[in-house]
């Protein structure tokens, strides 16, 4: 490459200082936003996926039961009857400790004598003194950084609760693994005898899973055959594969949709690189046409100033990559809160700093800058050799295909509309359509800035003389410039108004949902660690204190669990309603029919919307569950509302329960007060009388709602802040795009300033130019930001969650798109503004 | 005598709508080594038009236009490119020197596009720098230059590559008589020196007199006039 051209595209870069970190800025931005939420991810599925191969270990297969797990006579049966060398018989669960409190800790009870093969950490002699592991109540193996954590010693006991219930263990040994990773699968791992992870997690008789190898052969296939044969009905083999990955399919549209909102900061940041380099073409117009006159080629030319976008990327992928390492380390705490809150338990303790999602992001970044380059740079190939400077040709290009790009625009729109209606369910389709519709619509923003730019003229100069009609016309005359910052802010705050319609319309539906099915006054159940989930049980001495606790007029009660099906893990709700309709909110069900009389009509299930939208069900479907039976089938009867989780739940009457499952717990309690009394005064007996025996959340009404709209606010604390950092970026564009302006036309201004226009005249007429540009952008951004939140209320909600939503719209919406595009012009104008206003006639003059 | 530009019959024309609007008409001429040619003509009478066709910035809608043998109109964009690379040298009225490039860098940047910025390129600048009187400013930018040191720098980089033929678009229009004066003073030494065509196309009645020919285009005809004899009028 020409050495000269790229020494002195350096320089030129080096001569604007402020228009070339803007632009490293921008990109950096969004380089750090994708970076960041995909480190997140990652980290969080590493961490999830790290903690599954802990108490997974090397098992092929696993022997799983209905939601109260296993007999214990199967794992006997198993290696007995059908002798089953490599067998291992599992019980699984969660505590929590209060020398950690919010965090969870999985307890993992294992027969010693069989571990060898499966995880070999806990095979009898590696460990720990095997007698005292088997006979110590309580005893329990944690690897030394956790029980370092915990403050810990051999002997130490530490306090822990089941489901509100207190209980202790004690640390008799110390499991160690060589490297990081294997360290990191024994987090927060506590490793007992079977007996004592059934003692612990009141579970006695029962199993969670038995583990199985099974050879990669023949002979391993027939004798899973075999097992799968034995189960008859009692169990069923799964292979341990499908289920960490069922698990992790949970997140999956959770992550897509983040991954997705990561780009939108990306995107915002190519309209300040295609911005930078189309001002670097234009300004230097006549520079190109001699170098094509003194017998630069087009590709040469091509190549400088693509090499000139990539010099930007460079030092902008760097940067991006170090602030999106910072901010990451803030959100992985919100990726990781919200999966608690609504998935599944997972710990994240350490960012992972994955180099392959540095790669993603750098190799993203610079296609990102290389396609906003390519235009600008296509145009600079189109400068014709010339002999003389030609300064506007540019502008009046730009001006003239203004029409012409709006066409094109519109049938981005157009292609937009047919890609969403296309196709029913893909996400990708609706993200590729949503895509389409945002360039379309900002390739309508010079063609709108025109004629916004011609209806304000008079308008201006009404209201602000001559300087108004000016301020009015400069927006057209520099086009090139005002209209791609403009579009850039139209697109950040069209985002930010769709993103949040959706969010308002989410809200308002939810709030509406928790009013409609929380009948009760005040709420009992054992604390959850996962929030959405409330599948503890309370104890039977408790409930029964509470039911004659005074006040209470009826008491209503649910028990959730978790139950296995053929397409994964499904949470089933069983309500016992006291008084009043069940509170199944917008049941949907043929000719209408009431949830209570017809989920009372023998083996039926009402499902979810969720889940009837993710397994394609529709009324009258048959879904199976794995029952304490074995598999049974089961009729949907109705479709019902629930924004409890996006994986979506089955309800079923507490008889059709306890018919095909043994067991008889109860999850929560809702308490109807008697009329007249006080509800708070309520809560506070039933925490009187409920005792210390286990701890327990009880709720007014009130409270259960306000907490439950806490979660939905954390889960939408990411797109927060990642909005903000689109914002910030459009920011930066519209700075540097009146940088470059003021560059532009310091001629113009020094003219006017030579003529007599007062350095604060000057200020007034970009400040209201800027303005101006905000008003624009704000009202570019409604109509967009509207049918943003559409497709995202209507179809990318949908085909994510299958949640139906309706859309909510406030004035308050417009007129928050308004100021933010306002206060965005203005604050990004006013150092432009003051530069130019500063700038001396005689100087810019001279320049000439 | 080796000839370096041939026009034949060369016609160009534009379409304004439905009309056609011929700015040359069947121009012949031809140009040698080492002359000195000025062309005048009036504003709109097509001298740009001219220099562009000879330049092979624009094609000629008849007729044929050669450089150093090889006929424009067979030619792809990129090959007139790089015949303009290898043969050819401007001097613009505005100088267009690259603001982002030193003297010494604007000077050597033809060699360099021809991969010639080796030791002895450099001598070559230097020599040429020397020759202009800017030896002692080779490190400075453009902007720090006063009109006159520009376009002397402009015609260095215009003679750097030892190009046949040197288009000057009126390279004294921005400057002062006295210093239009040295600057065809220094063209014409060089040209001559190096056996170089230069065309100038002027309004600059001084130059006519440095002449060794003297063209007129009025009307989109070429004349050639004998030495020191074109019309008043066709100065302007």
């Amino acid at each position: 490459m020409n050495r000269l051209l790229v020494r002195s595209s350096l320089r030129h870069l080096a001569r604007h200082p402020l228009l070339t970190s803007l632009s490293v800025l921008g990109i950096a931005i969004g380089i750090a936003v994708v970076v960041s939420i995909d480190l997140a991810n990652e980290s969080a599925r590493r961490a999830f996926a790290l903690s599954a191969q802990g108490v997974t270990g090397r098992a092929t297969d696993h022997v799983v039961g209905g939601p109260t797990g296993l007999d214990e006579s199967i794992y006997v049966a198993l290696r007995r009857d059908l002798g089953v060398a490599a067998a291992a018989p599992v019980v699984e669960g969660y505590v929590t400790t209060p020398r950690e409190p919010g965090r969870a800790l999985r307890v993992l009870g294992i027969d010693p004598f069989v571990e060898a093969p499966f995880r070999s950490y806990v095979a009898p002699g590696v460990t720990t003194d095997l007698r005292t592991f088997l006979t110590q109540p309580g005893a329990a193996l944690m690897s030394t950084p956790t029980a370092t954590r915990l403050g810990l010693v051999p002997g130490a006991s530490l306090p822990i609760a089941v489901e509100g219930v207190k209980k202790e263990v004690v640390l008799v040994g110390r499991l160690d693994l060589p490297g990081e990773l294997a360290a990191r699968a024994l987090e927060d791992l506590i490793v007992t005898d079977v007996a004592t992870a059934q003692e612990l997690l009141d579970q006695r008789g029962r199993l969670s899973r038995v583990d199985l190898i099974f050879a990669d052969s023949l002979e391993g296939a027939k004798l899973r055959e075999r097992v799968a044969l034995a189960c008859a009905g009692r169990c069923d083999v799964t292979s341990a594969a499908s289920r960490a990955l069922a698990t992790a399919q949970m997140t999956r549209a959770f992550h897509l949709n983040l991954s997705a909102l990561s780009l939108l900061a990306l995107v915002v940041g190519m309209f300040l690189i295609y911005n930078t380099v189309t001002f670097s073409v234009v300004q230097r117009r006549p520079l190109l046409g001699t170098l094509r006159a003194l017998g630069v080629t087009r590709g040469e030319i091509f190549a400088l100033v693509a090499r000139e976008a990539l010099l930007l990327a460079l030092p902008a992928m760097a940067l991006g990559m170090a602030l999106g390492i910072l901010l990451a380390q803030e959100l992985v705490r919100l990726v990781t809160r919200t999966i608690n809150d609504l998935y599944f338990v997972v710990n994240v303790r350490t960012l992972d700093i994955d180099p392959l999602a540095l790669a993603k992001a750098a190799a993203l970044g610079l296609a990102a800058t290389l396609l906003a380059a390519l235009p600008p740079a296509r145009e600079a190939t189109r400068v014709p050799p010339s002999l003389t400077l030609r300064r506007s040709t540019s502008e009046t290009a730009l001006a003239d295909r203004a029409g012409r790009l709006a066409l094109m625009g519109m049938a981005l729109v157009a292609a937009a509309v047919w890609t969403l209606s296309a196709s029913a369910r893909g996400l990708l389709f609706a993200y590729i359509g949503l895509a389409s519709l945002v360039l379309g619509a900002s390739f309508t923003v010079p063609w709108g800035t025109r004629l916004f730019a011609r209806l304000a003229r008079p308008v201006m100069g009404r209201l602000f003389g001559m300087l108004g009609k000016m301020a009015a016309r400069g927006i057209v005359a520099s086009l090139t410039r005002t209209s791609i910052a403009l579009a850039a802010l139209t697109v950040a705050v069209a985002t930010t108004v769709g993103v949040d319609v959706m969010v308002h319309s989410f809200r308002a539906t939810v709030v509406e949902w928790l009013t409609a099915s929380l009948q009760s006054d005040v709420f009992v159940q054992p604390p959850s660690l996962v929030s959405g989930r409330g599948d503890g049980t309370l104890l039977p001495s408790v409930i029964a204190r509470i039911r004659a606790t005074e006040g209470v007029l009826a008491v209503n009660s649910v028990r959730n669990r978790r139950v296995r099906t053929a397409r994964g893990d499904v949470g089933l709700h069983v309500p016992v309603i006291g008084t009043g309709q069940p509170s199944l909110h917008r049941f949907r069900a043929p000719r209408g029919g009431d949830a209570r009389r017809l989920l009372a009509e023998g083996d039926v299930v009402a499902v979810s919307e969720p889940y009837a939208f993710h397994h394609a069900l529709e009324v009258g479907s048959m879904v199976e569950l794995a029952t304490d039976r074995g598999p049974e089938s089961f009729r949907v009867v109705g479709i019902y509302a629930d924004y409890a989780s996006d994986e979506g739940g089955i309800l079923m009457a507490r008889p059709t329960y306890e018919r095909h499952f043994d067991d008889r717990g109860i999850s929560a309690l809702g308490l109807v007060a008697k009329p007249g009394v006080d509800l708070a005064a309520l809560r506070d007996r039933v925490r009187e009388r409920a005792g210390d025996e286990q701890a327990l959340v009880v709720r007014a009404n009130r409270e259960l709602l306000d907490a439950s709209l806490a979660i939905f606010d954390r889960t939408f604390a990411v797109t927060d802040v990642l909005r903000l950092l689109s914002v910030g970026v459009a920011f930066i564009g519209i700075l540097s795009a009146l940088s470059a302006l003021a560059l532009e036309r310091s001629r113009e201004f020094a003219v006017l300033r030579a003529i007599g226009l007062t350095p604060r005249k000057l200020f007034r007429l970009v400040t209201l130019q800027t303005s101006l540009m905000g008003l624009f952008a704000g009202l570019f951004s409604l109509p967009l930001g509207l049918a943003i939140s559409y497709i995202l209320v209507f179809i990318i909600n949908r085909r994510s969650f299958g949640w139906t939503l309706e859309l909510t719209l406030s004035p308050g919406v417009a007129i928050k798109a308004l100021v933010v595009s306002l206060l965005a012009a203005v604050l990004a104008g006013i150092y432009p503004a003051f530069k130019m206003s500063r700038a001396g006639p005689a100087i810019a003059l001279r320049e000439e | 005598m080796t000839v370096v530009v041939s026009l034949r019959a060369v016609t160009k024309s534009y379409r304004e709508g439905e009309t056609e609007r011929r700015v040359l008409s069947r121009i012949d001429a031809s140009f040698a080594a080492g002359e000195f040619i000025v062309l005048l003509g009036k504003s709109g009478s097509g001298k740009s038009t001219l220099l562009h066709l000879v330049s092979g910035i624009d094609l000629a809608s008849e007729g044929e236009v050669e450089i150093m043998g090889q006929r424009l109109g067979d030619l792809s964009e990129e090959a007139r490119t790089l015949l303009r690379r290898d043969h050819l040298g401007f001097i613009f009225q505005a100088y267009n020197l690259v603001p982002t490039l030193t003297v010494e860098e604007n000077v050597l940047l033809p060699l360099e596009l021809r991969g010639e910025a080796g030791a002895s390129g450099r001598d070559r600048v230097q020599v040429l720098l020397e020759r202009i009187g800017l030896a002692n400013r080779a490190r400075s930018f453009p902007d720090l230059l006063s009109g006159g040191e520009q376009q002397r720098v402009a015609v260095a980089r215009a003679l750097v590559h030892r190009p046949a033929l040197v288009l000057a678009d009126e390279p004294t229009g921005n400057l002062d008589e006295r210093t239009g004066a040295d600057i065809l003073d220094l063209l014409q030494g060089l040209g001559h020196e190096e056996r170089r065509t230069v065309l100038v196309v002027t309004h600059d009645r001084d130059v006519v007199a440095r002449a060794d020919r003297v063209f007129t285009l009025e009307h989109g005809v070429l004349t050639e006039h004998a030495k020191g004899a074109p019309s008043k009028e066709s100065r302007r």
